[in-house]
């Protein structure tokens, strides 16, 4: 070691083999393997298919059909075992020959029980959203939000952070949180910049949503 | 290249410089911010559709319209109705603070319960509807058969015009019991002075949206009194100058600064128990002064002038009376108001446009002294403030249809000519219906207990009756007790058998006439939510009771369930009244009512004897002379109680009361007091309104007292000061709370603490002064006075 040491000029590279390593070891972690387990993967009760009930589907129903304004003005949000029972009410006579109408109706029809979607969109308690103000009164389509699940044949994966029990779709399935399309992240900056850019800027204000 | 302590750190500053730049630490800083709120013991509702279900809340015989929010099949708030003619939106605490009383597990009853420790060791076994109902079935029919019906007895505590109480008393009839008690209430005095002095019996009803000047005896009108959400609206009314030509103005007669007193006009304090001799000493002015109204006066009254009676014996009128004993300067010395006070309030009364005097005490939920009562109800037949806007109202009948009559068979006969254990409506106490102590009396006073069987519906007797502990000691001669309460209370815990009803927010109840409502309205709750557990609606119980007891019990109980006989009352309703109504519009409602009042004429509104408002109650003539028979009339009043002599005790008066306690012995006296946000009768308070007592009222387990700074001091007791109350009848530890605003002499101790049962929210916490009441029989009704314990302070 003395010897390196005299000579003039020289860096010391052979000790940095150690930092790269570690420096590349942490961005694999942190990249790649922090996520993995960050999120764990949960699947929905049944695999609903937009596709298939949705307006341009042999069932073409109206998206209004099962997400819909109450007169009160609230949000229906996902439809309860009342609404699917509404056409597969009869075990006897299923609408298709799919294993998971089977499911349907052996776990939740016969005893009414409510199917336990698992709900990507969803934001703490604190949080006061209405509905109403976003899709009648700014006009906002739902895709802007949530993504386009109106084609969809199976439904997005759904993983859960396991500290903050919330779905991945909050902060983004982007592990850096960068943001292409609108509906890729929902956290409270983004509500706000979008107030922002739209000349809402009022609706900052804590107490809007935060009541 | 070994791997030394310098790469090692080479390797470390690597990995951190790695780490930076991934998005561990700041989306981890995100996550673990985020993971510090999820606070799993925060409540939150389930999600679910927004509903509201309007209905009346029954928790008081208030019945404020309420609408009760809900998410999804969960009950969430519950709001009152602007638009329901009781309460016009306002809402009591307890009303606020009733989904409590439906959600609070630990002190539902979950499902018929049999004892199987000893009385009171809290050890219950779950035994099913058909074996609850089979055992007390099996019971009343045994006491049937061995031809003593009247060993059954009831203690009901529902408002006394409504159906579960007819429906509880038809039940002891049938059988062929007359022991059907009900719990003592203000209501009955107010119905007492009513019929003696008007010979109407039913409770009054007071204008108070119209009234200009009230002069309130004692009524809690900010802290409880009558119809508490109805008056917080009425007050509100007071309050605001808007369309109105008269200012309103209240002066509140109270030893205490209480809420009300300390939000009205004028605060009057004088000593307690002689409020009356204030009544009359204001009545002095009028008289004197001639400010009484001479159209009323001369020609509807009777008792008024000094008159002959047929035998040629001269009496003496009220204004005689009045005018020598009660002048300002007398009722100075008794009260200690002084006299120029008295001679103002008086002018002030009999000067404003719709005044009104209002008898009571605190709530209105304990009875209040006859005379008393019978003196402030004077002075608005003085200004003829009977049946006209803005006084006290004579009540117009709400038209249900009657039931078909009951049918008895010979053992009930037999039974219902035996006397009633309580002496009600005896020539002892000709006027009251209802004596639970004479019950505990006749009891307690027994080799073997005279009732074998006892049912308790919508009471809790052994916290909320003054002098608890005779009451106790009688339950624990009574062989078999049922009680059909929702909650784990301090009856319930010493019963055998529970048969729990739903609670209020889950059953159909109805309240007929609100407290004091000027007008005809009927009352019906629907419910807010299903049954949370297997509990039955005591009025399905006790006909399924009748039903299973068979023969003419049965007979008398034709309905298939409680609805069914609620809604043959109510089609009396549908055609009656402005507009034709159906059941559909009153359940939906949950009101019928005509918001107008038949302002009768004088000439045919007093049912009494002469047909007159009486200042002279005749009614008392005849039942004192039923009572004297064979003795001399001295004596009798003596063993009623009346202090006075000669035709004063016909008469509204005041009379000193006399206490158990030496006034030596025990100098101070004992005062309960009320507030809105305590509740202080058969309900628990709920852990909410727990929440809005003050450090200075209640701190861990402990209960504040309110006592005078000067009176503090004599005993050398400061703020906070540990204490015990002493009565004739046994002592309580308390704390002491400095109140200028207390009378000297008096301690204030409140109701709605000191419970033993229910659950860790309640449970130990304060002291219940029923414990050491000492009541003395108020004179003529026999009701406990409650307000006239002597007690000594010793510093603990």
């Amino acid at each position: 070691m003395e010897a390196d040491a005299k000579k003039p000029g020289r860096l010391k590279m052979d000790g940095w083999i150690f930092f790269l390593v570690g420096l590349i070891a942490a961005l694999i972690v942190g990249w790649m393997v922090f996520p993995l387990l960050l999120y764990s993967e949960k699947s929905q009760p049944l695999i609903f298919s937009h596709a298939s009930h949705g307006p341009e589907s042999d069932a073409g129903l109206d998206c209004e059909e099962c997400h819909f304004f109450y007169e009160d003005g609230t949000f229906s949000g996902i439809p309860g075992i009342k609404k699917c029972m509404e056409c597969h009410e009869d075990s006897e006579s299923p609408l298709s020959e799919n294993s998971e109408e089977k499911k349907l109706f052996t776990d939740y029809v016969g005893t009414k029980k409510e199917i336990p979607w698992l709900v990507y969109a969803r934001q703490p308690d604190c949080v006061y959203f209405p509905h109403i103000a976003h899709v009648k009164m700014a006009e906002i389509e739902c895709k802007v939000c949530h993504g386009d699940f109106a084609t969809r044949k199976i439904p997005p994966t759904y993983k859960l952070n396991r500290l903050t029990r919330y779905s991945i779709d909050i902060w983004g399935r982007n592990i850096a949180g960068y943001k292409k399309n609108t509906w890729d992240t929902m956290k409270m900056d983004d509500c706000a910049d979008c107030h922002k850019r739209k000349g809402k800027e009022n609706n900052n204000a804590c107490f809007v949503c935060h009541k | 290249m070994e791997f030394n302590r310098r790469n090692f750190i080479k390797f470390v500053a690597g990995g951190l410089g790695g780490t930076m730049l991934s998005p561990l630490p700041w989306k981890l800083i995100d996550d673990i911010a985020i993971w510090t709120q999820n606070w799993a013991w925060v409540p939150v509702p389930g999600r679910g559709k927004f509903s509201y279900i309007k209905t009346v809340c029954t928790l008081c015989p208030g019945a404020c319209g309420i609408q009760v929010r809900k998410v999804g099949s969960r009950a969430v708030k519950i709001e009152g109705r602007s638009e329901y003619p009781v309460n016009h939106g306002a809402i009591c605490p307890l009303g606020m603070a009733g989904l409590q009383t439906l959600y609070n597990e630990g002190i539902r009853w979950k499902a018929p319960m049999k004892r199987v420790g000893p009385r009171g060791s809290e050890k219950w076994k779950e035994i099913s509807w058909d074996e609850a109902l089979d055992t007390l079935t099996t019971r009343i029919k045994g006491l049937r058969d061995k031809g003593v019906p009247e060993e059954l007895a009831a203690i009901d505590g529902n408002q006394s015009r409504s159906t579960m109480a007819l429906l509880i008393k038809r039940l002891l009839s049938s059988i062929g019991s007359p022991n059907y008690l009900r719990m003592p209430q203000e209501e009955d005095t107010h119905a007492m002075v009513n019929f003696l002095m008007q010979g109407i019996n039913s409770p009054l009803a007071f204008d108070l949206e119209n009234t200009d000047f009230i002069l309130s005896f004692g009524c809690g009108l900010l802290d409880g009194w009558g119809f508490p959400g109805s008056m917080l609206s009425v007050w509100r009314h007071w309050i605001s100058d808007e369309q109105k030509k008269h200012k309103t103005h209240v002066v509140q007669v109270d030893p205490r600064a209480s809420n009300t007193a300390s939000k009205a006009d004028i605060w009057l304090a004088p000593f307690p128990g002689t409020e009356a001799a204030l009544a009359l000493g204001i009545a002095h002015v009028i008289i004197q002064e001639k400010l009484y109204s001479k159209e009323f006066i001369e020609n509807h009254c009777f008792g008024f002038y000094d008159w002959f009676d047929e035998k040629g014996v001269e009496h003496k009128g009220f204004s005689g009376i009045v005018l020598g004993k009660y002048s300002p300067a007398n009722v100075e010395i008794i009260t200690g108001i002084k006299s120029r006070v008295i001679i103002e309030v008086a002018r002030k009364f009999a000067s404003a446009h719709a005044p009104i005097a209002l008898a009571g005490r605190g709530k209105g939920t304990l009875p209040g002294s006859l005379y008393e009562f019978m003196a402030v109800y004077a002075l608005n037949a003085l200004k003829g403030r009977i049946n006209t806007k803005g006084g006290t109202l004579i009540t117009d009948d709400v038209p249900l249809a009657p039931w078909a009559e009951v049918e008895y068979d010979s053992v009930a006969n037999n039974g219902l000519t035996k006397e009633r254990l309580d002496r009600a409506g005896t020539s002892k106490y000709p006027f009251t219906r209802s004596l639970i102590h004479k019950f505990t009396e006749a009891i307690n006073g027994n080799q073997s207990s005279p009732v074998d069987t006892l049912l308790l519906c919508s009471a809790n007797p052994v916290y909320t009756i003054p002098d608890n502990q005779s009451f106790i000691q009688a339950l624990a001669k009574i062989p078999f007790i049922v009680s059909l309460s929702p909650f784990m209370d301090e009856t319930s815990m010493m019963a055998d058998m529970i048969l729990p009803d739903h609670s209020h927010l889950e059953k159909m109840i109805d309240i007929i006439r609100p407290t004091g409502i000027q007008y005809p309205l009927y009352a019906l709750s629907q419910p807010a939510v299903k049954p949370l557990y297997s509990t039955r609606h005591s009025g399905d119980v006790i006909i399924s009771l009748a039903k299973r007891i068979g023969g003419s019990v049965a007979g008398s109980f034709q309905w298939a369930n409680f609805e069914e006989a609620v809604k043959e009352r109510v089609s009396g309703l549908y055609d009656a009244g402005k507009s034709k109504v159906s059941w559909e519009d009153i359940t939906k409602n949950g009101y019928w009512y005509t918001p107008s009042h038949s302002f009768g004429e004088w000439t045919d509104i007093f049912k009494t004897p002469s047909k007159k408002f009486e200042f002279f109650s005749t009614e008392i003539e005849l039942a004192l002379t039923a009572y004297s028979k064979g003795k001399s009339f001295d004596d009798t009043l003596l063993d009623l109680g009346i202090r006075s002599k000669g035709d004063e005790v016909y008469m509204p008066h005041y009379e000193e009361l006399k206490s158990s306690g030496d006034k030596n012995q025990y100098p101070l006296l004992l005062l309960p007091i009320e507030f809105i946000n305590l509740a202080s009768g058969w309900i628990g308070n709920p852990p909410f309104l727990n929440k809005t007592l003050f450090d200075h009222q209640l701190t861990k387990d402990d209960l504040f007292v309110e006592v005078n700074p000067k009176t503090a001091s004599q005993y050398r007791l400061a703020e906070g000061s540990r204490a015990i109350l002493q009565s004739p009848k046994g002592e309580l530890s308390v704390r002491i709370h400095l109140f200028d605003g207390a009378m000297p002499g008096v301690i204030f101790v409140p109701f709605g603490l000191g419970h033993t049962a229910y659950d860790k929210y309640l449970k130990g916490k304060g002291v219940n002064p029923n414990e050491i009441i000492d009541p003395i029989e108020d004179p003529l009704s026999g009701q406990p006075v409650w307000w006239n314990t002597r007690v000594k302070v010793i510093k603990a």
